[in-house]
C-alpha cells in the first residue's frame, strides 16, 4: 500500500520495446524484405521506487539505461509493457488529459514552446490550456522574472532564443500551473557554467517555497551534488542504487588521494623512508584484510620535485596514520586530502554494473 | 464550455500568428496557383474545341469549375498529416502529450487559424488574380454564395479529419511519406478537384456516393455555380456536416487505439 506522502509510486515498471535486426550487405537487406529478425529490448526492466511529496530526486545512467523512457511512463507518454504507476493518484496513461494538468514536464532535448511565436504568446497559450487565472499568472511570472530573467527575450520567437534562454522559458512554462511535481530529463544538457547555475538556483527555490517534488535525470553530477539527496541509478534498464549521496560515497568511495607540497628540494630525499614507513604501515594494518588492493592498499608517487601523491584505500589505512608518518617524515609547505570524486564512483558503477557493489564491506 | 472554446480559439490565433513567420511563401503560392488554372485551363480549352457543351459544363462554367476549385483548396487543406508524421518521427510528439488538450481539436484549430490567414494571404489575391485572367461566372446568387461559402468550411473540416486520421497512422507506421502521396493524389482525384464527378464512370460516381471525398470540392463548387438548387443546397451541407462529424469521431477513436502503441526509444 502506498503511504499518504508518497505522490510517485511504481512497482515492478517495464517497457519492452521490439527493434528490427538490420542485416548487413545488399543480400541482407533482401532478405530483411521479406522476414525481419525481431529483438526484443528491455528499456526498463522490473523498476520499482517511491517518491515522497517534497523531494528532490535525481534519476541518473549512462545513455541508454532507460531514464528517458522511464519518465515518458511517468508523464503518461508511454504506455507500460507491465507492471504499475501511480502518480498523484493517477495511472498516468489511462488518463492523461486529467493527470498532465498535475505536473509539470522539460525535456532538455526538446522545447514545448511554440517554434516559431514569440514567447509570451506561448505562454499566454499555456495559461488558457492550464486555465491558471490572470493574477495567478502575473504573480508566477513575476518570481520566474527575478530567478530566470526571462524579460529581455520574451517577445522573440523561440527559434531565436539560445540554448540556455530556451531552457530558462520550458522551465518557467512547466511551473505555470504551479504543478504539485516536476519531471525533468537533462534540464542542464548542452548548458554552460552560468546557465546551469541559475536553473539549479531555480529549483532550489522553488522546491522549498511551493513543496514541488522533483525528479531529474542528469549527466552532470554536479546537478545532483547541488540539488538532491537521494539518487537513483540505472543501468540497462535496471536500478542499481537508489539512495542518499553519502551512502553511496561510503559504500563505494573508498579511494583517498594526499597530494604533499614539499617545503624545498632538500626534503626530497627523505621520501624514499616515508614510502618504507607507509608501506610498513600498510602491511601491519591491511595484513589479511584485503589483497584485492594493489601494494597493500596504498600508492606512493613523485610527481615532481616537490610535489608527491599518495593513493590510498581509507577502509584499510585511517587517514590519520598516513598524516603522523608524513610529519614525522619530512617537512611539508602543504597538504591537500581529497576523497574520491562522485564522478569518479559513478563511474566505476557504469562501467561495472553489479559488480561495483560486489565488493564493497557492509 | 467557454474555457474549452477559449482554450481552442487561442490555438486557432497561434496557427494564425505562427504561419505569419512563413507569410513570404504566400507570393510564390499565388504563382503556383495561377499557373496550375492556367494549365487546366488550356487543357479543357482544347476539349472544347469540338463541342459547346460535355456532361451539362459550357467552357465559362468549366473554367469557373477549375479555377474555384483551386482557389477553395488554397483554403480549406492543411498539413495536419505532414506535421503530424513530423512530430512522430522526431519524437516531438511528446510534447504535445503532456500537455492537458484534446489533441485532434487542437491540431483542426490550429489548422484553422492557418486557414483563415491564409485566406487573406493566399485564397484572396489568387483569387483576384485569376479572376482577372480567366473568363469565370459569377455566383449564382447571393444565396448560392453563401452556401458555397459554408460549404468550404465545412470541406476544410472534412480534410482536417483525414488528415488527422493519415497523421496517426505514423504512430504505427514510423514513416508515412508514401502513404501521404497516395492519400494527395486519391483526394485530388475523388474530391472533383481535377475533373467534376460526372464525368467518371456511373460505377465510380456510385460508389462515390457513398464516400466524403466528393463534398471536399464538387459540393462546394456546384453550390456556387448554381447546379444545386433550392432545399438541395440543405440537404447536400447537411450531409457534409454528417461527414465531417463521422470522419472526426472516427479520428478520435484510431487515435486513442493508436496512440497505445507509442515507441520512442531514447532522448
Amino acid at each position: 500500500m502506498q503511504m499518504n506522502d508518497t505522490i510517485v509510486h511504481v512497482q515492478d515498471l517495464c517497457k519492452f520495446f521490439r527493434t528490427f535486426k538490420r542485416r548487413e550487405g545488399v543480400l541482407g537487406a533482401v532478405k530483411d524484405l521479406f522476414v525481419r529478425e525481431q529483438r526484443l529490448v528491455k528499456a526498463v526492466d522490473h523498476v520499482s521506487f517511491d517518491i515522497a511529496r517534497g523531494e528532490m530526486v535525481g534519476y541518473i545512467g549512462p545513455n541508454g539505461a532507460g531514464k528517458s523512457t522511464t519518465i515518458k511512463m511517468l508523464t503518461g507518454i508511454l504506455v507500460p509493457t507491465e507492471g504499475e504507476v501511480q502518480v498523484n493518484n493517477f495511472v498516468p496513461h489511462r488518463d492523461r488529459k486529467h493527470y498532465t494538468r498535475s505536473i509539470g514536464v522539460v525535456f532538455g532535448q526538446r522545447t514545448q514552446l511554440w517554434w516559431d511565436i514569440a514567447v509570451i504568446e506561448s505562454f499566454k497559450l499555456l495559461r488558457r490550456i492550464y486555465d491558471v487565472s490572470e493574477r495567478d499568472f502575473d504573480a508566477r511570472m513575476a518570481l520566474f522574472n527575478d530567478i530566470l530573467r526571462l524579460n529581455d527575450f520574451l517577445h522573440t520567437p523561440v527559434r531565436k532564443l539560445s540554448l540556455g534562454e530556451r531552457m530558462r522559458c520550458d522551465l518557467a512554462a512547466s511551473l505555470l500551473h504551479n504543478p504539485p511535481l516536476l519531471f525533468l530529463d537533462e534540464p542542464t544538457i548542452g548548458l554552460d557554467v552560468v546557465a546551469k547555475e541559475s536553473i539549479r538556483e531555480f529549483l532550489k527555490t522553488i522546491n522549498p517555497e511551493f513543496q514541488t517534488t522533483i525528479l531529474l535525470t542528469t549527466h552532470d553530477l554536479a546537478d545532483i551534488e547541488e540539488l538532491c539527496r537521494r539518487i537513483m541509478i540505472i543501468d540497462q534498464g535496471k536500478i542499481l542504487f537508489d539512495g542518499s549521496l553519502e551512502e553511496i560515497k561510503r559504500r563505494l568511495g573508498k579511494i583517498n588521494q594526499i597530494t604533499l607540497y614539499l617545503k624545498d628540494r632538500s626534503e626530497q630525499a627523505k621520501i624514499a623512508a616515508l614510502n618504507a614507513s607507509l608501506a610498513l604501515l600498510a602491511q601491519t594494518l591491511s595484513a589479511g584484510a584485503a589483497k584485492q588492493m594493489s601494494a597493500n592498499g596504498l600508492h606512493l608517487e613523485q610527481i615532481d620535485d616537490l610535489k608527491c601523491r599518495i593513493v590510498y584505500d581509507r577502509r584499510l589505512i585511517p587517514t590519520e596514520e598516513i598524516l603522523r608518518q608524513i610529519v614525522n617524515s619530512l617537512e611539508v609547505r602543504d597538504i591537500l586530502i581529497e576523497e574520491e570524486s562522485i564522478e569518479e564512483i559513478v563511474k566505476k558503477i557504469y562501467t561495472e554494473g553489479r559488480e561495483a557493489f560486489v565488493g564493497e564491506r557492509a | 464550455m467557454k474555457n474549452w472554446l477559449q482554450t481552442y480559439l487561442e490555438f486557432a490565433r497561434v496557427g494564425f500568428v505562427n504561419i505569419l513567420a512563413y507569410r513570404l511563401r504566400y507570393y510564390t503560392g499565388v504563382i503556383t496557383y495561377f499557373i496550375n488554372v492556367t494549365v487546366y485551363y488550356f487543357i479543357w480549352r482544347a476539349i472544347f474545341t469540338n463541342s459547346d457543351h460535355i456532361e451539362g459544363f459550357n467552357l465559362k462554367q468549366m473554367t469557373t469549375y477549375v479555377a474555384l476549385g483551386w482557389i477553395i483548396r488554397s483554403f480549406y487543406f492543411s498539413t495536419i498529416d505532414q506535421d503530424m508524421a513530423n512530430d512522430v518521427m522526431e519524437g516531438k510528439i511528446s510534447m504535445t502529450l503532456i500537455k492537458p488538450i484534446h489533441v485532434q481539436w487542437s491540431l483542426v484549430a490550429q489548422s484553422l487559424g492557418e486557414s483563415c490567414f491564409r485566406l487573406f494571404m493566399l485564397t484572396a489575391p489568387a483569387a483576384v488574380v485569376i479572376a482577372l485572367v480567366f473568363p469565370m461566372s459569377g455566383p449564382s446568387s447571393a444565396l448560392h454564395f453563401a452556401g458555397f461559402f459554408a460549404s468550404t468550411v465545412l470541406s476544410f473540416f472534412i480534410v482536417a479529419s483525414i488528415n488527422f486520421i493519415a497523421g496517426t497512422c505514423a504512430i504505427r507506421l514510423k514513416s508515412i511519406l508514401g502513404l501521404l502521396r497516395a492519400k494527395y493524389f486519391l483526394l485530388e482525384l475523388f474530391s472533383g478537384l481535377l475533373i467534376p464527378m460526372t464525368f467518371f464512370p456511373q460505377s465510380i460516381q456510385k460508389v462515390m456516393n457513398y464516400l466524403p471525398f466528393q463534398h471536399i470540392s464538387f459540393t462546394p463548387v456546384l453550390i456556387y455555380l448554381g447546379k444545386i438548387q433550392g432545399p438541395k443546397i440543405w440537404e447536400e451541407l447537411g450531409i457534409q456536416l454528417l461527414w465531417a462529424v463521422a470522419i472526426f469521431l472516427i479520428g478520435q477513436w484510431w487515435w486513442a487505439t493508436s496512440i497505445r502503441k507509442l515507441s520512442i526509444q531514447g532522448g
